[in-house]
């Protein structure tokens, strides 16, 4: 089979070139000799006709980059600065913690209640930042 | 006109059609498939052996690459691209749904029929025989299917797939040879065939 434009007068599909170094057998023969298919008379007008739909539907709006981005930028820096915040307080009250006292001091308490409320308001805004990304991405 | 001058003359014409397309004239669209619409239409029908299946699956095929025109490199000939593109349209359309498969174990040999039968046995040797390429696990399938759609030529085959050409002759190989395995019988019929034309001259009856 060719192709190329002419393909429809070739009779060459019958001749199986060999372009390999392998033996032409009954197998070659039955599955290089195969009719050619003409496509149905509607083929052309079927496929032009999909193509024309697909070119009438208007490019889909690419994902506003430009306009996210200063957002993007601000949640992260809260979430850092919320990361921060909650390290400071809770490293010393993890560090006494640590220090084989299965009791809590009394001086670490309102240490550990602010650690809690920063992680609760990091938490907060991680779902929220998640929330917004989630109904921007559809 | 050379086959030579003629391939040259539908390359030309693919790359005129392509820039007027990439330019925004959807309608010169229609010079690609009109040319391309019968090896597609053929490439498919090899995968699938359904006409109408195949020609909804080319269709798919011309829509993929007028979308993705732009994406042509002119690094390979426009109908090389071509033909890659169809060949995945054609993978992915076969993968979500399969054709019947059949195992190859499963498909009877042809038998010598009665003489006055021989044509119509002859040819449906020849079906189950292509048939008997889709019961082939698809590295095997495919390979095989490509091979003979590009007249034995395994270079074609390999750029058709996006394999070395190392990779595509050793599945052919195994491909060929499990349908040799599976109708051991047609070599001796084809060379009793041969010898009969060669010591008579004449085409002898199968």
């Amino acid at each position: 089979m060719r192709h190329d434009s002419d393909r429809e007068t070739n009779t060459e599909m019958e001749r199986p070139k060999m372009k390999s170094a392998t033996k032409v057998d009954a197998i070659d023969r039955i599955l290089a000799a195969e009719e050619e298919l003409i496509p149905s008379s509607g083929f052309l007008a079927a496929a032009m006709e999909r193509v024309r739909d697909k070119a009438a539907v208007p490019a889909s709006i690419p994902f506003p980059w430009k306009r996210v981005a200063p957002g993007l930028v601000l949640a992260a820096g809260v979430i850092g600065w919320g990361a921060w915040v909650a390290a400071q307080f809770a490293w010393p009250a993890l560090g006494e913690f640590a220090q084989s006292s299965p009791q809590i001091p009394v001086a670490a308490v309102p240490s550990l209640q602010e650690a809690g409320w920063v992680a609760l308001a990091f938490a907060v805004s991680l779902g929220s930042w998640m929330l917004s990304w989630r109904i921007v991405r559809g | 006109m050379t086959l030579i001058s003629t391939h040259a003359r539908a390359e030309a014409s693919d790359l005129v059609e392509v820039e007027r397309v990439l330019a925004g004239d959807t309608e010169a669209f229609e010079g690609i498939v009109r040319r391309w619409q019968g090896p597609l239409v053929n490439m498919a029908w090899r995968y699938c052996r359904d006409r109408a299946r195949a020609e909804e699956m080319a269709q798919e095929a011309f829509v993929r690459a007028w979308r993705g025109l732009a994406g042509w490199r002119r690094e390979s000939s426009f109908s090389t691209w071509l033909f890659a593109l169809a060949a995945n349209v054609y993978r992915s359309e076969l993968k979500r749904f399969p054709t019947v498969d059949v195992p190859l174990e499963e498909i009877a040999e042809p038998v010598s029929a009665a003489h006055q039968y021989e044509a119509v046995a002859e040819q449906r040797r020849c079906e189950v025989v292509r048939r008997a390429v889709l019961a082939l696990p698809m590295r095997y399938r495919e390979p095989v299917i490509l091979y003979y759609f590009h007249e034995m030529d395994v270079g074609a085959a390999a750029r058709t797939m996006e394999l070395p050409e190392g990779t595509v002759k050793a599945r052919l190989a195994r491909g060929r040879e499990l349908l040799r395995k599976r109708f051991p019988h047609l070599n001796e019929a084809d060379a009793k065939a041969t010898s009969t034309v060669l010591s008579t001259g004449r085409e002898a009856p199968r």
